[in-house]
């Protein structure tokens, strides 16, 4: 007699219920992120996508009127003319000085605050505020400190100081106005680097640094071999994030100097936006900033190859 | 006494019927009357957009007089004035271009107008031009010109004259503005010795708008009269002349670095006495009159450049009615109102200069309209093409050049017009 053999009973009450299962278990959270994926491809990916399409087109923004189809046109335009390239030099120049600034003066920052001190809240208030104002006023504000004539930092460097002449011209100068610009970016973004290092800072377990202490090593030693390291996923993060908004300046480029003088403060997008909306060249717009888009992502993505391996003791 | 109330109730109903039906059409006479004097038979809303500051005193003439005026006049229609800032005006007009729906009628700077008639944004007004083209000065009706329609009406005008402080030409010994570019330049030094930081010429900018006045009063162009070329016109020794003036004046410290930008208004230093003299629009005697009313001030027409003659640059707004518009009958009323002589003279009261040649002489005007007036007679319009804000860009750029002694003036102005001539294609 030949044994039968019967198929092992299957956990569940049976096979045909699995799949239906799952899909009552996935239904209410893909109804959830319905509407955000909505909205998202509606506002988001859709005016991408369009850009993307525009790039190609002396578009005209008229949508009764017919737009010429030029391939790769705008592209090799693009590459062909000096200002893109001035203003991809700025944005180079801005982007080196202001990503390591902020982070230099924020990580400082937070390593003075993240010991006990009195009032430490109150001071790590007064640092974030920069953060949360709007980029419009205090760009007015800058424009009246370093302004050429009876500016603050004119009076306080040039008529008491003596350090420099006092009719200096900060905003007007084709090589003082990115450095100011510079400034504004690193004062307004120390207080988020602070923020974000504290976090990464108080995640460092404080035996590590007793046991580095009975090892011999000296503050400077404790900070090189034993912070730094443990900080590298946060560093990397930050590091992203920065040179994804000093790539992206805008607002205190167009509202103070509006790429100027000489396009010597022209970035990316004031170029590009300069191109659509007073010019109304929109397929050369869209084709510059697609042209940024594409570096910053390789950019991040060599960042995150580079800044990935994370250390642990 | 005798009764004269009738005792008999159906004569007392007749009788107050009576005196009803008298008031009721009285009024309704009177109402009719009053409606015969609107015309009735165009109707609809007028979204009208425009860049007054809200409190100005042009923009409260705007709501409080002139919108109400035509109101009356057209009393099925409805304008809605919108005041948008000047520098996102354009940007939010061609917006609305791509959506499809904006405004009906815009106030819109005459430099835009041929690049919002290139994209077939506005509608042409080649027939009420040919019904009215006398009326208006010929300057401003060029601006609404386009490759052989027109685009709207012009709406009102304006120009830059010297505005000279009177107290600091008294201080220095100087009697009366200067009428040529040599007078010029040795007020300048007068004024200049004055102070450290007294300057005797303020300019708040190195862009087409501040410094064409120069070239053009020097004899110089930027292109010919037909904006065809610009190499042999913005390069030519005139030109370069006109530049290098400025060139000479910022050298010598006669003239305020805040030209480069970043420093004060012009005019804040003329109001602070740190400038002799400024060129501006007419638009600045009330702004006087609210943040300087102590500042004793005098306007004079350009000098004149050797080999040239005072010259200015026009400025100005149309009015334009888009093509997404749907009441072409309202709109169009709204816009033959607004060049009326009464409208015009309305608004030139607040320091909007009418475009009609009627109405020059009115003596509602303000006065010191008369040197602006004469300005006007030799004053040029700025290129008229659709790649406009680029050619203001390589002008500014080789302007902003030979002031920084980044290159010659005569190279620069070669450089930039090589370029131009690729523009205006």
């Amino acid at each position: 007699m030949q044994a039968i053999q019967t198929p092992s009973p299957r956990r569940g009450a049976g096979r045909r219920t699995r799949p239906w299962r799952e899909a009552r278990r996935l239904l209410p959270i893909y109804a959830l992120i319905l509407p955000g994926m909505a909205l998202f491809a509606v506002w988001t990916i859709y005016p991408l996508l369009d850009a993307l399409v525009m790039s190609f087109f002396d578009w005209n923004p008229n949508p009764a009127a017919s737009s010429t189809f030029l391939g790769w046109d705008n592209y090799t335009k693009a590459f062909g003319d000096p200002i893109f390239w001035q203003a991809f030099g700025n944005v180079i120049q801005y982007t080196v000085v202001t990503v390591p600034g902020q982070m230099v003066l924020g990580l400082a920052v937070a390593l003075l605050l993240d010991r006990k001190l009195p009032a430490r809240g109150l001071f790590r208030v007064l640092y974030y505020l920069p953060v949360i104002t709007s980029w419009v006023v205090v760009s007015f504000i800058f424009a009246y400190l370093f302004s050429s004539q009876g500016g603050l930092v004119n009076w306080l460097l040039g008529d008491n100081l003596h350090i420099i002449p006092d009719t200096t011209t900060w905003l007007g100068s084709t090589s003082l106005a990115l450095p100011t610009l510079m400034i504004l970016g690193i004062w307004k973004g120390v207080g988020w680097n602070m923020v974000i290092f504290l976090a990464g800072l108080q995640s460092i377990p404080n035996e590590l640094y007793e046991v580095a202490s009975v090892d011999g090593a000296g503050p400077y030693g404790r900070f090189r071999y034993l912070t730094l390291p443990l900080l590298r996923p946060v560093v990397a993060f930050v590091t992203v994030m920065l040179v994804i908004g000093a790539f992206g300046a805008f607002i205190p480029m167009f509202i103070l100097t509006q790429g100027g003088p000489e396009h010597s403060t022209e970035t990316l997008m004031t170029y590009g936006y300069d191109n659509a909306f007073s010019s109304f060249d929109f397929g050369y717009g869209a084709a510059i900033t697609y042209i940024f888009t594409a570096f910053v992502f390789a950019l991040s993505v060599v960042q995150l190859k580079l800044l990935r391996t994370k250390i642990e003791y | 006494m005798p009764n004269l109330v009738p005792a008999n109730p159906t004569r007392r109903f007749a009788g107050a019927a009576l005196a009803a039906t008298l008031v009721v059409s009285l009024a309704g006479g009177a109402l009719h009357q009053a409606r015969a004097a609107g015309n009735t038979s165009i109707s609809g809303d007028v979204v009208f957009w425009n860049a007054y500051t809200t409190v100005t005193p042009e923009n409260t003439e705007l709501i409080t007089k002139v919108l109400p005026a035509f109101e009356k006049a057209y009393p099925n229609v409805t304008v809605y004035s919108q005041n948008i800032p000047y520098n996102s005006l354009l940007q939010k007009l061609v917006a609305s271009v791509a959506g499809g729906s904006g405004p009906d009628v815009v106030r819109s700077d005459i430099i835009w107008v041929p690049q919002l008639a290139k994209i077939g944004a506005l509608t042409r007004t080649d027939d009420i031009i040919a019904q009215r083209k006398n009326q208006f000065y010929p300057g401003p009706l060029s601006t609404t010109y386009y490759k052989g329609h027109y685009y709207g009406l012009p709406l009102d005008t304006n120009t830059r004259v010297m505005i000279y402080s009177k107290a600091l030409f008294a201080k220095a010994g100087i009697s009366k503005p200067p009428a040529t570019t040599d007078e010029f330049m040795a007020d300048a030094v007068k004024i200049a010795g004055l102070g450290k930081n007294i300057f005797g010429y303020a300019e708040g900018g190195l862009d087409a708008w501040n410094i064409l006045p120069w070239l053009w009063s020097f004899g110089g162009a930027v292109t010919d009269p037909n904006f065809q070329h610009a190499t042999g016109y913005l390069n030519s020794a005139k030109s370069v002349a006109g530049l290098q003036f400025l060139v000479d004046l910022k050298d010598k410290g006669y003239l305020s670095p805040s030209i480069l930008g970043g420093g004060l208004a012009t005019s804040d230093a003329i109001g602070k006495g740190q400038a002799g003299i400024i060129i501006d629009g007419p638009w600045m005697p009330p702004i006087f009159k609210a943040a300087y009313p102590s500042l004793q001030y005098g306007l004079a027409p350009m000098p004149a450049g050797p080999g040239g003659q005072s010259a200015s640059v026009v400025g100005g707004e149309d009015i334009v009615q888009m093509a997404s518009s749907k009441n072409t009958g309202a709109d169009r009323a709204f816009m033959q109102f607004m060049t009326s002589p009464e409208a015009q003279v309305d608004m030139g009261t607040t320091g909007q200069m009418p475009v009609l040649t009627s109405v020059a002489k009115n003596p509602a005007l303000p006065p010191y309209f008369s040197v602006f007036s004469k300005q006007l007679r030799t004053a040029y319009a700025r290129t008229v093409s659709p790649n406009w804000q680029k050619i203001d860009t390589i002008l500014t750029d080789a302007f902003n050049k030979a002031i920084r002694h980044q290159a010659t003036a005569q190279a620069a102005l070669d450089s930039a017009a090589s370029q131009i001539d690729g523009l205006l294609k």
